[in-house]
């Protein structure tokens, strides 16, 4: 809050209270302190922001431009426009536009939190333009409130304003009263400035009532305390007042000697002035370099964050660019890994295949070639007329041929099943007479060799199955333990239903059976076909590979289980309800 | 009796030699091998046939098919058929599939499965799953005939020469003209399947032909039927004599 003090200048015999409204540094800090904690929540708002910064630098004009502007833009919360017709109260009353001060301050509304220090200008106002009763009663107003809250305001300063007043309407009793008060106060504030300005009150005070002898002291008084202090303007009123008292008193060198002194204040003052206003040009010349540098680094930044913007982007096209780089070559590195893969694979296949091609084209040939030297000795034959050597020829032919073709039907079973060109279908199927239906064509080789056949599968064992393929297994792993039996063995076929998901089909002989390598070798996931151990008996292993394959289609397991030289049950689990 | 007529499409002469002799030795009746679509529909609108097996490729093309088609889609004249291929190819199944064949049998085939298959498609024809299959019952019932299995081979009954059909024990006696048959049936079983119109529960152990009933004496409890065979007629099926009035 701007402090009201004033200064009374003694004049001969005529007192001159000229009222200047000075504020000092500490003042200055505590009111604009307040202000600016005050008004902080409506920085948001652009031209307030700029208004109240304007305002602590004492830049009156532009402030009064911003408050304009921010009163312009729209309707705001009353709380702020107050604080704008205050702001600008201020500014007119700093410079020394009176009327228009008390208009933007009768445009304050009575809620206004600061309507204390509204009342206080107002008084200083009214004192300003020497409407004392007016003042006296602002000020009283503020003076009878005992709180501590007046926000900058000081009650010190009050009282001597009050006092003045009472000064200026030559009520001696109550200024005297008020100015003693002030006295008090500012003695215990220790505001040197203002003490100097009191005493100098008290002592006109008195002097106009020509109490001389109480007066004096206090000029003196105040010449004293104006002497410890940088205040040019105290110096140069106080040294007035002496000369004037001095001159009263006839002693006229003390007089010329203070009459000096007073000179010499006023220069002091006049050049502290003209410094003050060189410093101001300066002050102004400085800021509006700084502005002009200001502008320029606004538009260097421009420029830099142009160029950053540009950097960034480009940087960011460059990460994407790397990424996406990044990500298809791990993309191909990876398809070359599985092309790779697939290449071993396809490889492996091939020989596999190469080396399948190589076995069945031996057999056939075998084959072919046992029926072309057998066909030779069968005309041999005929024309000696042995007809139970024809027989036994012709039955040897058959078995030859019978051999080949179980052969060749596996082959192409293999290639449909690999092409997956062959019809599958999953339906509900009779064990029992699908394995009759096979066994069936086995009679003649079974009774050749003496071997007895058992279909032992109960007629309501129903599985889940393709009939075709399961026909296709139970050929190969009849052909199997009629192979492997020996003469006058026994080959049986049953179920083993002790299982609510699987009934497993068991084909038994009492063969040759097989070590456990074997077994395993057989039962391995692999396309791999096995080696001949004996050139006379074992096969391609391509009929078991072939079951395999077609067990795994139709969701069914496979096993074996067996003995070196007592036989073997090869197991297959089928499932007894339709899959998904 | 009567053997099951046979209708054979096939264009390969020794496949239908085969077929026709392993047939005719389990007493089928063949009526006729057709070796083309045209031969085929000729027989099969000329004679009465019981059973159609049909080669998928006739000539290279899949004409079985077109003949399945044909003979399906003939009102009141749909008769089993069986699909007979070498090709297991996918395309062509699955087309034949279309048709639905009452059964289907891949080359080559033995005798055993062949018969089979025949049993199938007439057991899936006349809805009677698992007929033929189980120990009890060997019997599928038609519309105008039975079938019966007896031991390998499948004979045929028109239902107009039953006279009439008695329970003895868990049997079934099925009598005609000429013969008897013993067959592991209910007798509920066998008159759910026959037809109501022709026949009649007259006893909790009698079933009579009514187009064979001469006699009905009430007072004896007796039915009459032709031949001189005679039926038992009980008080809780009496309105039997309603159903005679209606009819003559």
């Amino acid at each position: 809050m701007c402090v009201v003090t004033k200064k009374a200048f003694l004049l001969i015999f005529t007192l001159l209270p000229l009222f200047l409204f000075s504020q000092n540094e500490k003042d200055i800090s505590a009111f604009k302190k307040v202000i600016k904690s005050k008004t902080h929540k409506f920085n948001t708002n652009r031209y307030f922001s700029k208004a109240q910064r304007f305002f602590i630098e004492d830049e009156w004009d532009s402030t009064l431009l911003y408050t304009m502007k921010e009163l312009s833009v729209r309707k705001k919360d009353r709380e702020l426009i107050d604080y704008c017709h205050f702001l600008r109260g201020l500014s007119f009353y700093e410079k020394e536009v009176f009327e228009e001060a008390e208009k933007e301050f009768a445009e304050i509304s009575n809620t206004f939190e600061l309507n204390n220090n509204v009342k206080v200008i107002l008084g200083a106002i009214a004192l300003e333009e020497e409407e004392f009763r007016k003042a006296i009663t602002y000020f009283k107003e503020i003076d009878t409130i005992t709180t501590q809250d007046l926000l900058g305001i000081k009650k010190g300063n009050l009282k001597h304003n009050i006092g003045l007043c009472y000064l200026h309407l030559e009520e001696y009793e109550e200024a005297e009263l008020y100015l003693k008060n002030s006295v008090v106060l500012h003695e215990q504030q220790k505001d040197t400035l203002e003490l100097i300005s009191s005493y100098g009150n008290m002592a006109n005070l008195y002097y106009q009532q020509y109490k001389d002898k109480l007066a004096i002291p206090y000029f003196e008084k105040a010449y004293q305390l104006a002497k410890t202090t940088n205040d040019f303007v105290s110096k140069q009123n106080t040294a007035e007042n002496m000369a004037v008292v001095e001159e009263n008193r006839k002693n006229l060198s003390k007089a010329l000697q203070h009459r000096k002194e007073f000179e010499q204040w006023k220069d002091s003052v006049n050049d502290q002035n003209d410094i003050w206003r060189t410093a101001q040009e300066e002050k102004k010349y400085a800021i509006n370099e700084k502005e002009k540098e200001v502008v320029v680094l606004q538009a260097e930044n421009k420029v830099k964050q142009a160029e950053r913007n540009t950097f960034l982007y480009s940087a960011i096209v460059l990460l994407l660019l790397l990424v996406a780089s990044a990500y298809f070559y791990r993309e191909k590195v990876k398809s070359n890994k599985i092309i790779n893969a697939q290449k071993e694979d396809l490889d492996e296949l091939n020989a596999t295949k190469d080396k399948l091609f190589s076995i069945v084209s031996h057999d056939l040939r075998s084959s072919v070639n046992a029926i072309k030297t057998s066909n030779k000795k069968l005309v041999n034959t005929l024309e000696t007329e042995n007809l139970k050597e024809v027989n036994n020829l012709l039955q040897n032919n058959s078995a030859i041929v019978n051999g080949a073709y179980n052969l060749l039907d596996n082959l192409l079973n293999w290639a449909l099943l690999q092409t997956k060109q062959s019809y599958f279908e999953i339906a509900k199927l009779h064990l029992f007479h699908t394995a009759e239906h096979v066994a069936y064509n086995y009679k003649a080789i079974l009774a050749d060799k003496e071997l007895s056949f058992e279909n032992n599968i109960s007629k309501s064992d129903v599985v889940f199955a393709d009939q075709e393929s399961l026909k296709i297994i139970l050929r190969n792993l009849i052909d199997n333990a009629i192979k492997f039996s020996n003469p006058k063995g026994k080959i049986t076929l049953y179920t083993q239903n002790n299982n609510d998901e699987f009934c497993n089909l068991v084909i038994e002989d009492e063969g040759i059976g097989m070590d456990n390598s074997t077994r395993e070798e057989l039962l391995k996931e692999t396309v791999l076909l096995s080696k001949k151990k004996h050139e006379n008996i074992i096969g391609t292993g391509l009929g078991l590979q072939l079951c395999k394959s077609m067990i795994k289609k139709n969701n069914g397991k496979f096993s074996i289980k067996s003995e070196l030289g007592k036989g073997t049950k090869m197991i297959i689990s089928l499932p007894k309800k339709p899959t998904q | 009796m009567n053997t099951v007529n046979v209708l054979i499409v096939e264009d390969t002469i020794t496949e239908s030699d085969a077929l026709v002799s392993v047939l005719k030795q389990n007493d089928f009746n063949i009526v006729g091998v057709a070796n083309t679509l045209k031969s085929a529909l000729n027989l099969f609108y000329n004679e009465k046939i019981d059973i159609a097996i049909i080669d998928i490729f006739l000539d290279e093309r899949p004409d079985g098919i077109a003949f399945a088609e044909t003979i399906n889609a003939i009102p009141n004249a749909a008769k089993p058929f069986i699909f007979l291929t070498s090709s297991t190819d996918r395309t062509i199944f699955g087309r034949a599939k279309l048709t639905h064949p009452y059964s289907y049998l891949i080359k080559p085939f033995n005798e055993l499965e062949i018969l089979y298959t025949i049993e199938r498609a007439l057991e899936k024809f006349y809805d009677q799953n698992d007929a033929f299959l189980s120990d009890d019952e060997n019997l599928v019932i038609g519309n105008d005939n039975l079938f019966i299995k007896k031991g390998k081979s499948l004979k045929k009954v028109h239902t107009n020469d039953i006279i009439y059909i008695e329970v003895e024990e868990k049997y079934c006696n099925i009598i005609t003209e000429k013969e008897k048959f013993v067959i592991l049936i209910s007798l509920v079983k066998i008159l759910e399947l026959l037809d109501p119109n022709k026949f009649y529960r007259t006893h909790r152990n009698f079933i009579v032909n009514l187009q064979k009933v001469e006699e009905i004496v009430p007072g004896d409890n007796l039915i009459i039927l032709s031949g001189n065979h005679k039926a038992t007629l009980s008080e809780k099926y009496k309105d039997i004599t309603k159903k005679i009035r209606t009819l003559k």
